[in-house]
């Protein structure tokens, strides 16, 4: 038993786990230090407050509201629960997309644009295909794959200027995400989709559902009562383990690593590397706009097309997703949640204690610099282990016990975000 | 008495893991001494040095300098020594003057404002006193691999260094090069510096050293004195076991005609004239055809366009028939090529993937090992284990090694087994041995031979002198983009195909 364990810890994969909840932790015990700090220093923050701060800052998801006494009441919090897999839903596809283009050589900070083009496409498909022509989940099908596609388009863009021109992605995507933010405004704004019935909402798009279409709740509805959840969330959890699928156990993955990795070996070997550069973009910008397309189909969201001043986050937040999951498509499902519950929790603190809730935006930007240190605690669990068994593997410099087998570091079995609260 | 010896380093130990590096390693430098330290790939030799230059720091083992016993930390502790490195792929920038990267990290300044005035002249006398000849104001990206060393050496002089390390300092320098060098290195010895050499070129100790200590997967096996030893017996206490320093083979007997080239003409992408002119030739089933000429005279861009990485703008190239002129890399691949590349880190290996996957690169699509686009893992791993044996390919983990952390031999073997093993007709190897030990060279040099007697036609290109007498059978030499002479191996000597590739003398 003791030696499976050991074995287990032996794992480049557990390291890697143990280091990104390591990084987690070490930023929210910074994030509690600035609640502390900014509760000390602001005169309208009490003593009461900062302990309630720095309690929700590790378990806020599990608070229930206030005590007649003004303490924090604690149990089980459907809405927030439910609310947190709801908002996790697009920053899980975002960092899907960040994670498979990074795995594949490219950085991807195109998600934002491509978000918005997922976001265009689908609205102006469930808005524009009439909802009694055909049935209406038919029309979500279409709203999501046209979404897909639109991203998937945007985000060949930048990936052939990259395979043809040699133009690097990132400044080609930081421009493509400026044309997206725009030519969405303008397009909505032209558009008959503006919400011209309620009459202060005209910076708004019709809710999807105002034509019938909306995201199955798939049960999820009965789990947390009073929550925004839908199937979403789990068609994301699907796309997740298909792109682990996709990138460990396929042909197709397999040529895109080794374009990203060392593109002159692969044209050596004769993989078509310009191909493999645009299609890897189209994926990662199919997954983002996937993400836009699953956050506003849901039904109860609404689009605010007006002026774009600014990008939306959640592109943005698939950078963070995918560095705390060190690239990995089911890690970024648990971090995706995790993200989203800080950000659940951040407007729950702006409810019950003084704080506003852009505190967390703080801690997460921690948490996000402290996963680029999780390299370095890796190498920092690496070496404690030299000690004892290196004696063993010194003599079988052979056929070590071998990492797992289908290629990447399997981390899937035990990450629990949710752990580290307890 | 105690400072007989200038730097000793005494039973070190250095692991890595899953492979000790360096075991119980004694390595005793004299004043004044050339000392080589000879040694297979993964024998261990740059890990010593690198422990020796603050790089690594051993777990077991002390270093002691003039009999004192020191702590190397990093490479500032090495160069306060006095220890100097140059290293096999050169630290410099790229895009600063010869001068400036010379006094990199070691500059005077004034008021915070350089004074390259007096470093001028202290690199000028430097180089005046040893006969390095740079360019103090030439770019580093203009300047020949030669001149590029030469800077790394005066980076050491001019920070006052009197131990020396240099690390296979002559893999990249042409035989005059070389010949300079050795010079250099013994005036070096001469002023009472002291010189490492790593190597494993045996020509060079014999000409160069005084002492040899041999490493054999990391352990020290000796150190012997060079004028009381001969070539043989370094390689054997290199290998562990009798090596042959020539390569055997029968008269070769061509069949019929595998590769036609007829007016290949490739334009330059370095220059505005064409690096390929009209070149035509045949290889023939049962010989091996050697491409023979000093480095940049076209050679790299014959075999890319050959392999269709690169596109000719005129000329034919038939292959067992079949024109292949207009094809993919893959088609021409499919069509009957194997190609061993020149640059095994640029083209040869993904290297941050497995060995593993590195094996079946060009075959992943094949249907043994896939289903449906889904990789047949166990196939792979199968397939991959039976070229780990048969061409006994090393490393930590077998097939899911990483092949980064390979030894460049490894690596190389790893290549020649998958390229072999294709069994194609026609087998293009552009510098096979290229930086390889012996034991590696004479691996891959029978497997050649073998090759061409199972019938099989074999492009060598080679910039060795060594490699193309002895391992050809008909040797094409090429000048400036053009083949300027068709010698038999039997026929001719170095001298002769030394004005060819010279440009002194054609056909």
């Amino acid at each position: 038993m003791k030696n499976t364990l050991l074995d287990l810890y032996h794992k480049d994969g557990t390291k890697k786990l143990l280091a990104s909840l390591i990084s987690i932790l070490m930023g929210l015990l910074l994030g509690a230090v600035l609640i502390v700090i900014v509760g000390l220093s602001k005169p309208t923050i009490g003593n009461k407050d900062i302990i309630k701060g720095v309690q929700m800052i590790f378990a806020g998801i599990l608070t229930k509201g206030l005590t007649p006494d003004g303490g924090l009441a604690w149990g089980y919090n459907a809405q927030n629960l439910g609310n947190m897999l709801f908002r996790a839903t697009p920053i899980i596809m975002t960092g899907l997309s960040v994670a498979v283009a990074y795995k594949t050589g490219l950085f991807n900070i195109g998600a934002p644009g491509q978000y918005l083009m997922g976001t265009m496409a689908s609205l102006s498909i469930a808005l524009g295909i009439p909802g009694d022509s055909m049935p209406s989940w038919v029309i979500w099908l279409l709203a999501f794959l046209g979404g897909c596609l639109a991203g998937a388009l945007w985000g060949a863009i930048p990936g052939m200027l990259k395979a043809f021109l040699n133009i690097n992605e990132v400044l080609a995507c930081i421009m493509a995400n400026w044309i997206a933010a725009y030519l969405v405004s303008w397009y909505f704004s032209e558009s008959s989709f503006r919400n011209v019935t309620e009459g202060t909402k005209t910076a708004y798009i019709y809710m999807t559902s105002y034509n019938g279409v909306a995201t199955s709740k798939m049960g999820l509805d009965k789990l947390f009562p009073g929550s925004q959840v839908n199937g979403g969330f789990l068609v994301a959890v699907l796309i997740a383990v298909a792109m682990y699928i996709l990138l460990n156990k396929t042909t197709l993955g397999y040529q895109l690593k080794a374009c990203g990795s060392n593109r002159h070996a692969a044209r050596y070997a004769g993989i078509n590397d310009k191909r493999n550069i645009v299609l890897s973009m189209a994926i990662a910008g199919a997954l983002a706009a996937g993400g836009a397309s699953l956050y506003w189909l849901s039904g109860n969201t609404e689009f605010y097309w007006n002026t774009y001043q600014s990008l939306p986050g959640e592109g943005f937040d698939g950078i963070s997703v995918a560095l705390l999951a060190s690239s990995n498509p089911i890690g970024a499902v648990f971090t995706g949640v995790f993200l989203s519950m800080l950000k659940v929790v951040g407007s729950q603190l702006a409810g019950f204690t003084a704080y506003n809730e852009y505190i967390t935006d703080v801690i997460i930007g921690c948490i996000v610099y402290f996963s680029a240190f999780s390299l370095m605690i890796r190498m920092l669990l690496t070496s404690r282990k030299k000690k004892v068994p290196q004696a063993a593997a010194a003599d079988q410099a052979g056929p070590v016990p071998a990492p797992d087998p289908s290629g990447d570091p399997v981390e899937n079995e035990q990450e629990q975000e949710g752990g580290d609260e307890a | 008495m105690s400072n007989e010896y200038v730097i000793e380093m005494l039973h070190i130990r250095k692991e890595f893991p899953g492979i000790v590096a360096n075991d119980d390693v004694t390595l005793q430098l004299r004043r004044g001494e050339i000392h080589a330290l000879l040694g297979e790939n993964g024998a261990g030799k740059s890990t010593l040095m690198s422990v020796l230059f603050g790089l690594y720091q051993a777990e077991e083992g002390i270093i002691k300098k003039d009999g004192q016993e020191v702590r190397i930390k990093d490479p500032n502790d090495a160069t306060a020594l006095g220890i100097g490195m140059v290293h096999q792929h050169f630290k410099l920038v790229d895009v600063f003057t010869v001068l400036e990267n010379i006094i990199l990290g070691a500059e005077d300044t004034k008021f915070g404002f350089l004074q390259k005035a007096q470093a001028r002249k202290k690199v000028e006398e430097l180089s005046e006193k040893y006969g390095l000849h740079v360019d103090l104001d030439a770019k580093v990206e203009n300047i020949s691999v030669g001149m590029q060393q030469r800077t790394e050496i005066l980076k050491m002089l001019y920070r006052d260094n009197d131990i020396l390390i240099f690390d296979e300092p002559t893999a990249v320098l042409t035989p005059q090069e070389i010949d300079e060098l050795m010079q250099i290195m013994r005036g070096f010895a001469k002023e009472g510096k002291s010189i490492l050499f790593i190597t494993h070129k045996l020509n060079e100790i014999m000409a160069v050293a005084d002492r040899c200590t041999v490493l054999r997967k990391g352990r020290c096996i000796g150190t012997v004195n060079i004028r009381d030893t001969n070539k043989q017996e370094l390689s054997n206490m290199m290998v562990g076991r009798p090596v042959q320093l020539e390569v055997h083979k029968e008269p070769a007997q061509p069949g019929e005609v595998i590769l036609d080239v007829q007016g290949l003409t490739v334009p330059s992408k370095l220059h505005k004239s064409d690096a390929v002119k009209n070149v035509s030739f045949q290889a023939r089933a049962g010989e091996i055809l050697c491409i023979a000429g000093i480095d940049g005279n076209g050679q790299t861009e014959l075999v890319y366009s050959l392999t269709g990485l690169e596109k000719a703008s005129a000329g034919k190239i038939t292959l067992c028939g079949k024109d292949i002129s207009k094809l993919s890399v893959h088609a021409r691949s499919h069509a009957g090529m194997s190609h061993i590349p020149e640059d095994r880190h640029k083209h040869g290996l993904v290297l941050d993937d497995t060995l593993e996957n590195n094996i079946v690169l060009q075959r992943f699509q094949e249907d043994r090992f896939q289903h449906m686009g889904f990789i047949r893992r166990s196939a792979v791993r199968e397939y991959a284990n039976s070229i780990i044996e048969q061409y006994d390919v090393r490393s930590g983990q077998g097939p899911v090694t990483v092949t980064r952390s390979m030894s460049g031999g490894n690596q190389q073997k790893a290549i020649v087994g998958r390229e072999l093993d294709r069994d194609n007709p026609l087998l293009i190897a552009v510098q096979p041995t290229r930086g390889l030990d012996v034991g590696a060279i004479e691996y891959i040099h029978q497997q050649i031979v073998a090759q061409r007697d199972a019938g099989k036609a074999v492009l060598l290109v080679s910039l060795e002198l060594d490699e193309v007498m002895n391992v050809s059978d008909r040797i094409l030499v090429m000048y400036e983009g053009q083949i300027v002479g068709e010698l038999d191996p039997k026929a001719t000597t170095v001298q002769e195909l030394g004005l060819y590739m010279a440009g002194a003398k054609r056909m």
